[in-house]
C-alpha cells in the first residue's frame, strides 16, 4: 500500500467521524452544551439501522426514514432537558456523560455486548469496493465522504447564507441580546438539537453499514470525535469535515507506516499543538462565521 | 406609554433592585442616573426582559411585559442600546442591522428603517461589510443605535450610549438621541454624563443601591445639590 492509498483511505474513513464531529461541533458552538450523549445516540442509530435492516425490507439506507425522526426527537428532548435544569457548559460534560452511559446501557440491555453486524444479505455495501486507477476504496467509506460532503454544503449554507442561519450564528455571540431583538432561543435549541440527533442518526447508520457494532464503540469515538471537533473550530462546520479528513488521513498513514496503535499519538499531539499555536482551530472563520 | 410599578429584580439571591417605580410618557426622554453599581442596567434589562422581575408590574402601552417571554418584548415596540454595545463581533455591520430588524412587524420595514439609519449614520453605509468587532468604539456605537433603530422602537432604552467615546463623538451620539426623540421615539437615557443627560431629558430619576432615591424634572434635579450627594452614592 502507498502512501497515497493510505493517506486517502484514511481521510474517506475520517469524514464518518467528521460527521459524527459535527452534531457535537453544532450544539457546542452554538447553543454552549458539551453532548457526549450525542454518541448514545449515534450508537442507538447503529443499533436501530442493524435492527430495522434485519427485521424489515427497508435495507439499510432506508432505515434513516425511521432513524433520523426518531433520534431527531430525542436529540430535541435532551436538549429540552438539559435547559429545563439549566446545566452550564461545564456541567454538561458530567451530565452528559451519564446520559451517555445510560443509553450505552440500554442498547446493552436490548442488543447485549455480542457484536452484531448486518447480514450480507441485508448489507451488500459492507463487501463492495470501488476502484479508481491502482486505488481502491469500501464503499460504506465512499458512502460516509458523500454524505459528508451533503450534509456539510448543506449545513454550512443554512448557517452561513440564510437569514435563519444569521440569526443562529447571532444567538452563537450573544445569546442575551439575540433574545432581546426577538430571537427565540428555545427554539433554536430544539432547532439545533434535532439536526444533531438527525446527523446522529446518519452517522449511526454509516457506522453499522461498515461492520461490527458493539456497545462499547461509543466510548471508543469519544478521543477522535473530541480531536476532530478541536482541530475543526467549535462551531465551524467546514472546518469539523477538513479536520476528519486530516485526522483520518493522518491516522491512515500513522497506521500504515509505523503502526497502528500510534495514530492516537500522532493525533493527539496534533491536537495539542492546535490548542496552543491555533486555539481557534486549524481552519480560522471566514468573515461572519460563527 | 411605559408605567413600572414596584418592581424587585435579583441576580440570584442578590437582590438588586427594591420597590423601583417610574412612567415614561410618549416622546418623552426621561434619564436615569446614579453611580456604579446602582442598578441602571439591572432596570433597563428588566424592562427589555433581558432580566426577569421577581415582583412588581411593568406595563407597555396596556400589556404587562413580565408576563413575556423575554424575546417578545421587542414585538411590543421596545428596543435597547445595550450597555457595552453587545454587537455580533463576527457579523457585519449589515447583518448586525438585519438582526435588529428581526422581529416580523420590523421586518417589514426594513428597506424605510434602513434607509433612515443611515440617514442617521452615513458612516455604516461605508462599513456595511466590516465585521462588526473591527470598527471603532464610536462606530460601534452607533451601529449599536442603529440596530435598535431597525426594529422601529416606540420607547429606545440606551444604556450608557457615551460610555468611552471622544467627545465629538459623543456629541454626535446626543444629536442623534434628540432627533430620535424628534420623530416620536421615547427614550429612556441610562448615563454617567449625568449633564448632559439632564440637558436633553425632560425627566429624571436618581438609583442609589437599588432604589429610587430623587425623581423630577430635569431642570428641578440639574439644580438640587442632593442629585450630586445621591449620586457620590450617599
Ligand atoms: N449578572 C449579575 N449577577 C450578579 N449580580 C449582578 C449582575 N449584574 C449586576 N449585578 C449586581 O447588581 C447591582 C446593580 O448592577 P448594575 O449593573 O445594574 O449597576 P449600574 O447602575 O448599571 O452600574 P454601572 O454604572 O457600573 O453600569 C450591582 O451590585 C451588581 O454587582
Ligand atoms: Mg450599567
Amino acid at each position: 500500500m502507498n502512501v497515497l492509498q493510505a493517506g486517502l483511505a484514511g481521510a474517506l474513513g475520517g469524514s464518518l467521524f467528521a460527521l459524527m464531529a459535527l452534531g457535537l461541533s453544532l450544539t457546542w458552538g452554538f447553543l454552549k452544551v458539551i453532548n457526549l450523549a450525542h454518541f448514545g445516540l449515534i450508537l442507538l442509530g447503529s443499533y436501530l439501522t442493524f435492527e430495522l435492516a434485519t427485521s424489515t425490507p427497508l435495507g439499510p439506507l432506508n432505515t434513516l426514514l425511521v432513524t433520523i425522526p426518531v433520534l431527531c426527537v430525542l436529540g430535541a428532548a435532551i436538549h429540552l432537558a438539559y435547559e429545563r435544569f439549566e446545566v452550564s457548559e461545564l456541567s454538561s460534560l458530567l451530565v452528559s456523560y451519564g446520559l451517555l452511559i445510560i443509553l450505552v446501557q440500554v442498547v446493552h440491555n436490548i442488543w447485549s455486548a455480542d457484536f452484531r453486524r448486518m447480514d450480507a444479505s441485508v448489507n451488500p455495501y459492507a463487501t463492495r469496493s470501488i476502484s479508481l486507477g491502482d486505488l481502491s476504496f469500501p464503499l460504506p467509506t465512499l458512502l460516509a465522504a458523500g454524505f459528508g460532503l451533503v450534509l456539510v454544503v448543506l449545513v454550512g449554507t443554512i448557517i452561513n447564507r440564510t437569514y435563519a442561519g444569521r440569526a443562529l450564528r447571532a444567538f452563537g455571540q450573544d445569546r442575551e441580546i439575540a433574545s432581546a431583538f426577538g430571537i427565540d432561543h428555545r427554539l433554536i435549541g430544539v432547532v439545533l438539537a434535532g439536526v444533531a440527533g438527525a446527523t446522529a442518526a446518519i452517522a449511526g447508520m454509516l457506522f453499522a453499514l461498515r461492520g461490527t457494532i458493539t456497545p462499547d464503540a461509543a466510548f471508543e469515538w469519544v478521543g477522535l470525535v473530541f480531536a476532530i471537533v478541536i482541530l475543526g473550530g467549535i462551531g465551524n462546520v467546514a472546518g469539523t469535515f477538513y479536520a476528519g479528513l486530516l485526522v483520518g488521513a493522518v491516522s491512515g498513514v500513522v497506521a500504515s507506516f509505523w503502526t497502528p496503535s500510534h495514530s492516537p499519538l500522532v493525533v493527539f499531539s496534533m491536537v495539542v499543538l492546535a490548542l496552543v499555536f491555533r486555539p481557534e482551530g486549524l481552519f480560522p472563520r471566514r468573515a461572519g462565521r460563527h | 406609554m411605559l408605567g413600572v410599578t414596584d418592581l424587585d429584580v435579583f441576580y440570584g439571591d442578590a437582590q438588586a433592585l427594591w420597590d423601583v417605580s417610574m412612567n415614561v410618557d410618549e416622546g418623552e426622554v426621561v434619564a436615569i442616573v446614579g453611580s456604579n453599581g446602582a442598578g441602571k442596567s439591572t432596570f433597563v434589562n428588566a424592562v427589555m426582559g433581558i432580566n426577569r422581575a421577581r415582583r412588581g408590574s411593568i406595563i407597555f402601552e396596556g400589556v404587562e411585559l413580565t408576563n413575556l417571554a423575554g424575546h417578545r418584548t421587542c414585538r411590543q415596540g421596545i428596543a435597547i442600546v445595550p450597555e457595552g454595545r453587545r454587537l455580533f463581533p463576527f457579523l457585519s455591520v449589515q447583518e448586525n442591522l438585519d438582526l435588529g430588524a428581526f422581529n416580523r412587524e420590523a421586518r417589514r420595514h426594513h428597506h424605510e428603517s434602513l434607509a433612515w439609519v443611515h440617514e442617521l449614520f452615513p458612516r455604516l453605509s461605508e462599513r456595511r461589510d466590516q465585521l462588526a468587532g473591527t470598527l471603532s468604539g464610536g462606530e460601534q456605537q452607533m451601529v449599536a443605535i442603529g440596530r435598535a433603530l431597525m426594529a422601529r422602537p416606540r420607547l429606545l432604552l440606551m444604556d450608557e450610549p457615551s460610555l468611552g467615546l471622544a467627545p465629538v463623538i459623543v456629541d454626535e451620539v446626543f444629536e442623534r438621541i434628540e432627533r430620535v426623540r424628534a420623530e416620536g421615539v421615547s427614550v429612556v437615557l441610562v448615563e454617567q454624563n449625568v449633564k448632559r443627560a439632564l440637558d436633553i431629558s425632560a425627566r429624571a430619576y436618581v438609583l442609589a443601591e437599588g432604589r429610587i432615591v430623587q425623581q423630577g424634572s430635569a431642570a428641578e434635579l440639574a439644580a438640587s445639590p442632593e442629585v450630586v450627594a445621591a449620586l457620590l452614592g450617599v
